[in-house]
């Protein structure tokens, strides 16, 4: 059996180190930068030097480059539509192709596409960049929170039970955009500050740091609330003798806690949290409501400016590629969490 | 410390889960090295004596005396006479307790199990629990298992770790709460073996069983506790072959012939 194990992980790790090689050599071997550039045609070359030095420019010229493929794309504005010129451009393993129609043109979008989507050339405040961020931080966050809320509602002291029941209550029973509206435009009116006056920056990376950390402490407070009753089932699933056992070898409650109950539900408390994490991955697209662009969000933008409907197939490739890396990390985890059984 | 008369004593301990009674008035006085076998009906409130000497049940009330101290006084559901919780625990840990159903913390391998509370609890160095639950270990026969889990042993293999964990908070009383009654027939005898040389060595020890043969063999008094009280308690050739009470007669007759 473990042979026949280790056979499967010789293969797939040959697999993974061949398409690693072939990717390495498709990225040494992709058109420079210059070489994109100097396609355009020869009039859109003169309009290029001719405004050069100015501040206004009728050339919008846009260079992606995603590892083994590059995009490049020149348009001219003009007052008559008709005058508009747009030329596209796909290098790929050594050889630039126009991609102005058909299969290239449909290939230079997709990278457009993704390379918008995955927030690249921009902070991290951008794309697949910014949902990962908002998501794995809510995840953390929340579940340290939701430990203490779950054990105080368990407590046998009535108002802390109380207390973090009406919390749970209150955050499982109103809608996160409105909690995070209320964080981001309630709270600083209440209490007289502006979220991006927190951060010492540029004032645009201000905005997006204030956006994201308003975001954050919503989001946190949300997850909190539903991985309480996660932890809480957890914990309450746990037999009744171990307790029993720490309490009669003289454990404190702490103690009985940290050391046996809570080490134990932990694996139990994985796979509800793993559905969780990918429900608050989805759900980081509220975030547009405060100014943030994430995959989705970004997905849509495109979809209506361009009205290209193939934008959604690189959003939901990436949100796919997210969701099976982070659920075999979950596995990851819980096998580790299950040596003992 | 050692001038003391009785190592246990309860009086008039009472316990009620709502309107059901369980333990009426149970007095019992036990004295250090004594082995006390608790036998009965099932029912009759042997488990939950046991439990509530070890505060995993509160009584009702009555009074529970260590080595002569009092350690919980109550009536009617309230506590009457507070002790010092520092002491109380201290109280607490001078017994050690074993499971019907074992309670091993299947995280933890069998070593960690042992070492836990003595380097947790008593704030023992980690290297002397060591040394310490390897030798109970070798003393319940399971030295090769110390780094084992629990889930990898015997039933009759994790009891004896319990009885290993129990001992190494170094108690003077073991109350043991039917210790083999969850244990294929075969496992059986090797469990008892191990509470046969603790008892051989001097352990005050406080049982609920069924083993009518370990009875016999083991103890010093046997009690026979029925409806919530102790009804008959006697030595176990008297017990076992003379009983006076009719519901003891009728108890061993249908244990017997079964």
């Amino acid at each position: 059996m473990s042979k026949l194990l280790n056979k499967k992980r010789i293969t797939y790790g040959i697999v993974i180190i061949v398409l690693l090689i072939v990717c390495i050599i498709l990225n040494i071997t992709k058109p420079s930068e210059e070489t994109m550039m100097s396609q355009c045609s020869p009039e859109i070359q003169k309009q290029l030097e001719a405004e050069k030095d100015s501040v206004r420019k009728t050339v919008t010229v846009t260079y992606n480059s995603l590892g083994i493929i590059n995009y490049c794309s020149f348009s001219t504005t003009s007052k008559n539509s008709a005058n508009a010129m747009r030329e596209r451009f796909v290098g790929f393993a050594g050889k630039v192709y126009p991609a102005n129609e058909g299969a290239a043109k449909i290939t230079g979008q997709m990278v457009n596409y993704t390379y918008r989507m995955l927030g690249c050339g921009e902070n991290v405040f951008h794309g697949a960049k910014l949902t990962i961020l908002l998501t794995t931080l809510t995840v953390f966050f929340g579940f340290i929170i939701s430990i203490f809320l779950a054990l105080g509602k368990i407590s046998k002291n009535f108002i802390i039970s109380k207390v973090c029941s009406a919390y749970i209550f209150f955050f499982r029973g109103t809608p996160l955009l409105i909690q995070m509206f209320v964080v981001y435009f309630a709270i600083p009116g209440i209490f007289g500050f502006a979220w991006k006056d927190l951060f010492a920056m540029s004032d645009v990376e201000a905005v997006y740091m204030g956006a994201f950390l308003a975001a954050l402490i919503s989001f946190s407070l949300n997850c909190a609330a539903y991985c309480a009753e996660i932890v809480r089932a957890a914990i309450q699933s746990i037999d009744k003798g171990q307790a029993e056992a720490g309490k009669a070898l003289g454990l404190t409650y702490g103690q009985t806690m940290r050391k046996i109950i809570i080490p134990q539900s932990v694996r139990r408390m994985i796979p509800p949290v793993c559905n969780e994490f990918i429900m608050i991955l989805k759900d980081a697209s509220l975030v547009f409501a405060i100014s943030l662009m994430d995959i989705t969000t970004i997905s849509k933008v495109i979809m209506t400016n361009e009205l290209s409907y193939l934008v959604f197939i690189p959003a939901l490739i990436i949100y796919l590629i997210i969701t099976a890396f982070f659920t075999y990390l979950f596995n990851k985890i819980e096998a580790k969490f299950s040596v003992y059984e | 410390m050692d001038n003391y008369e009785y190592i246990l004593r309860t009086e008039h301990v009472s316990k009620s889960f709502g309107k059901l009674e369980v333990l009426k008035d149970v007095n019992l006085s036990v004295k250090k090295g004594e082995v006390m076998c608790i036998i009965g009906p099932s029912g009759a409130g042997k488990s939950t004596y046991l439990r509530s000497l070890n505060q995993l049940e509160t009584i009702t009330g009555g009074k529970i005396f260590i080595k002569d101290e009092l350690f919980l006084h109550r009536e009617n559901d309230k506590t009457i006479e507070r002790i010092d919780p520092v002491k109380q625990k201290e109280m607490l840990l001078e017994m050690g307790m074993v499971f019907q159903r074992f309670n091993l913390f299947p995280h933890l391998t069998v070593l960690d199990n042992v070492t836990l509370a003595p380097i947790n609890v008593r704030k023992m160095d980690k290297e002397e629990a060591r040394i310490i639950a390897l030798d109970l270990l070798r003393r319940v026969g399971l030295s090769d298992k110390a780094d084992e889990y629990p889930s990898r042993l015997s039933g009759g293999q994790q009891q004896r770790v319990a009885i290993a964990r129990a001992l190494a908070m170094q108690p003077e009383i073991m109350l043991f709460d039917e210790p083999t009654s969850a244990l294929d027939p075969e496992l059986v005898g090797e469990v008892l073996t191990v509470m046969k040389e603790l008892a051989n060595d001097g352990m005050t020890m406080l049982c609920v069983t069924h083993e009518m043969g370990f009875a016999r063999e083991v103890a010093d008094q046997v009690l026979f506790m029925s409806d919530g009280i102790i009804t008959e308690m006697a030595p176990p050739d008297v017990i076992f072959d003379n009983p006076k009470n009719p519901r003891t007669q009728s108890f061993l007759k249908s244990i017997l012939e079964s």
